[in-house]
């Protein structure tokens, strides 16, 4: 319940305050969101299984979204960074699509 | 694309590992029962529960939430050219320096022709005040205006009824000679077809019966007109002999009000453009 409620407060949060982006970081925010919501998908599924650990949830939440920049951030210095970020976006879409059927099959039983 | 068709086994992902790595079975091994699952999320949403657990997964829902709505701002910001390929930044660029480029040869065009609107306007202005002026001008001279300005007023007096008509031309010519610009006697403006007619008391000027005493009224320089109706034999002289009177009175502002109807001639055109 605290969990859903932290989402609620930081997307209000979010909208309300509009803190500025430092340039740095921009072009990594949203492949960073999709990490962090393949992560949250993932440690969901892990609860409705039973085998949520919160420290495995902060790792992986934090090193999805540090490993997904760091792709892009290769990419862009590679010249290729579109082309990566559209790989992992989708590499991350897959495992949030699996991990919402898992959760699908908890909560709906089909 | 899901783990769907699968046969699902416990502890499978889906094509991918999973996000969260299986534990080693013994610690906790995955339910048979999906409703195990449902209960456990119920679990966890009610009653809220204050555990280490519910607040790091707080705190990062917080910060994925945030970056979520800042992401979603900036996006919506500036949507139509923030997704835009680097060709397409480039042929919107093209285009928008295009259309300055015309907007500032229509700027300059419109410019040019408010300045000769204004030239011309300007133009049309100064040729209607000079207009004006001339008609005024040309108005006290022709009578249609009234007029006042310095000047004399001569009033001859005629007990004996001697002043005939030509004495009374001859002090208009005299006035006229010496600069004399409106005149008006006994209150019948003199112009230029202006005649005087009958003589022995019975005048009339321009055909409208006038009586003794006739009076002048002059707009004119006083220093000239005056010395010009008293020199020797002049028109003052003339008159005393006569048995008239005449007498010069210098004026600062003579208003000469009589006026005369502008007559459009039947027959003269202007020849001037």
């Amino acid at each position: 319940m605290i969990a859903v409620l932290g989402l609620v407060v930081g997307v209000v949060v979010g909208l309300l305050v509009r803190p500025e982006v430092p340039a740095v970081v921009e072009p990594y925010l949203p492949i960073a969101v999709v990490a962090a919501l393949d992560a949250v998908f993932g440690g969901l599924r892990a609860m409705l299984d039973g085998i949520f650990v919160d420290k495995v949830f902060v790792v992986s939440f934090l090193s999805n979204v540090v490993v997904a920049a760091l792709i892009v951030f290769l990419g862009d210095k590679l010249g290729v960074g579109a082309q990566l970020s559209t790989g992992v976006v989708v590499v991350l879409g897959i495992r949030i699509f699996s991990n919402a059927a898992a959760i699908r099959r908890h909560v709906f039983r089909a | 694309m899901t783990d769907e068709e699968h046969p699902r086994t416990p502890g499978r992902g889906g094509p991918l590992p999973p996000e969260v790595p299986t534990p080693p079975p013994a610690a906790a091994p995955a339910p048979k029962d999906p409703s195990d699952g449902r209960r456990r999320l119920l679990a966890g949403l009610w009653p809220p529960r204050v555990t280490r657990a519910q607040l790091v997964v707080a705190l990062l829902l917080f910060v994925l939430g945030l970056g979520l709505a800042i992401q979603v701002r900036s996006n919506s910001d500036n949507s139509a050219l923030r997704g835009a390929r680097q060709e397409d930044l480039v042929r919107i660029l093209d285009e928008l320096d295009n259309r300055t480029q015309r907007l500032e040869d229509e700027k300059q065009r419109l410019d040019d022709q408010r300045t000769e609107l204004e030239n011309s306007s300007d133009q049309a202005e100064e040729a209607r005040k000079q207009t004006l002026e001339k008609e005024r001008q040309l108005g006290i001279l022709a009578g249609t205006v009234a007029a006042h300005g310095p000047g004399i007023t001569l009033t001859v007096s005629d007990p004996a009824g001697a002043v005939k008509a030509d004495m009374l031309l001859d002090a208009i010519q005299e006035l006229r000679a010496a600069g004399a610009e409106a005149i008006e006697v006994n209150g019948v403006r003199v112009v230029a077809n202006t005649y005087f007619s009958g003589d022995g008391g019975e005048l009339s000027v321009d055909g409208r019966r006038i009586r003794a005493p006739y009076e002048f009224e002059v707009i004119g320089k006083p220093q000239d007109l005056e010395p010009a109706l008293n020199i020797p034999g002049g028109v003052v002289q003339t008159l005393e002999k006569e048995q008239a009177t005449a007498e010069v009175t210098r004026s600062e502002d003579i208003v000469i009000d009589a006026l005369r109807p502008a007559k459009q001639p039947d027959y003269a055109r202007s020849s001037s453009p």
